[in-house]
């Protein structure tokens, strides 16, 4: 099972402070990875610092928006193992609605901020041989739904990104792969419901044979698309559903 | 903001519903042409136009065209 281990790795988890985030750094390092979480509240990395297993761990708030601020981040990071890219917003308008400024804010935090990441992390050699990135999407990139254009445009971006990041990394040892999580219960799932209402949520929740998922069930994902154990897996979306696009 | 604004620009969210039927006591969600896009419509319509929050669940808790224009107008009160 020793390929499934994380032990020796050194991984970056961005948009740690909370939802998907915060749980994929807790669960990285139960399984023994060296960690540097990022995001923005200094406060709150501090918090889940002291959470972490062991205190090898270490905390670079940034605005991954800034560039200066990410090139400050990534001037700072050790070489890493691997990279979990979990910061992400959701809004949601009709199209008849939907301003442009809400379009960028969303293409900002979910795609260029990835963009701009990697390549920082790429030009400043800072990912080992046999690296693994993993981006966190979603289904709404693949199954949309009404007033999710912008917000699903952004993931469809970053998956397309993270497909054609795995041909030009291949040569250096270097993967990249997507998890695209339905319905998961986080702070975005309680947004959403505030702006939907809690009945059609109920309601949609309802579809899912395995019912709606944990912030743990994305983090086992990614941590196996960071481990040995998907060495020949590369340039793929993960759905995790719950079952639910199975009979659509 | 005044109500007669309001009702044209509901209304304007609205394709085969007329005009006169678009009143302060319309009881919106019972109109024929009323769909689950109809409630994503109006909420962004509040915010574009008002710029107030207004949610599912406020619209849930409306019945009439005038429940929704008061829950805003006080909205609009508490941004002030």
């Amino acid at each position: 099972m020793h390929s499934f281990n994380l032990s020796g790795k050194t991984i970056l988890v961005t948009g740690a402070s909370s939802g998907i985030g915060r749980q994929t750094a807790l669960t990285l390092s139960k399984m023994g990875a060296k960690l540097v979480i990022s995001g923005q509240s200094e406060r709150r990395l501090n918090e889940i610092l002291v959470e972490l297993e062991n205190d090898e761990h270490l905390a670079f708030p940034a605005d991954l928006t800034d560039s200066t601020q990410l090139a400050e981040l990534t001037e700072q990071l050790p070489v890493l193992n691997g990279m979990a890219f979990c910061a992400g917003i959701w809004k949601s308008a009709p199209i008849k609605f939907l301003q442009p400024k809400l379009t960028m804010q969303l293409l900002q935090i979910n795609y260029l901020a990835p963009q701009a990441l990697v390549s920082q992390l790429l030009q400043q050699k800072k990912l080992h041989h046999r690296s693994s990135l993993v981006f966190v999407s979603s289904i709404a990139a693949q199954h949309p739904y009404k007033g999710g254009s912008a917000y699903a445009a952004s993931k469809a971006a970053l998956e397309a990104f993270s497909k054609t990041l795995s041909l030009e990394v291949a040569h250096i040892g270097i993967r990249s792969n997507c998890v695209a999580p339905a319905m998961v219960q986080t702070q975005i799932f309680e947004q959403s419901q505030n702006l939907v209402s809690d009945n059609l949520m109920t309601q949609h929740a309802q579809q899912y044979p395995l019912g709606i998922g944990k912030p743990l069930d994305v983090a086992h994902a990614i941590a196996y698309l960071l481990s040995d154990a998907s060495e020949w897996i590369t340039g793929t979306t993960l759905r995790l559903d719950g079952g639910l696009s199975v009979g659509a | 903001m005044n109500i007669e604004h309001f009702l044209q620009k509901i209304s304007e969210q609205f394709e085969s519903t007329d005009v006169s039927q678009i009143v302060p006591e319309t009881e919106f969600k019972l109109l024929e042409e009323w769909s689950s896009m109809h409630a994503l419509l109006i909420i962004a319509l509040i915010d574009a136009e008002y710029n107030v929050p207004f949610s599912g669940e406020d619209l849930q808790n409306c019945n009439t065209i005038s429940d929704i224009y008061n829950t805003v107008q006080i909205r609009m009160l508490h941004n002030d």
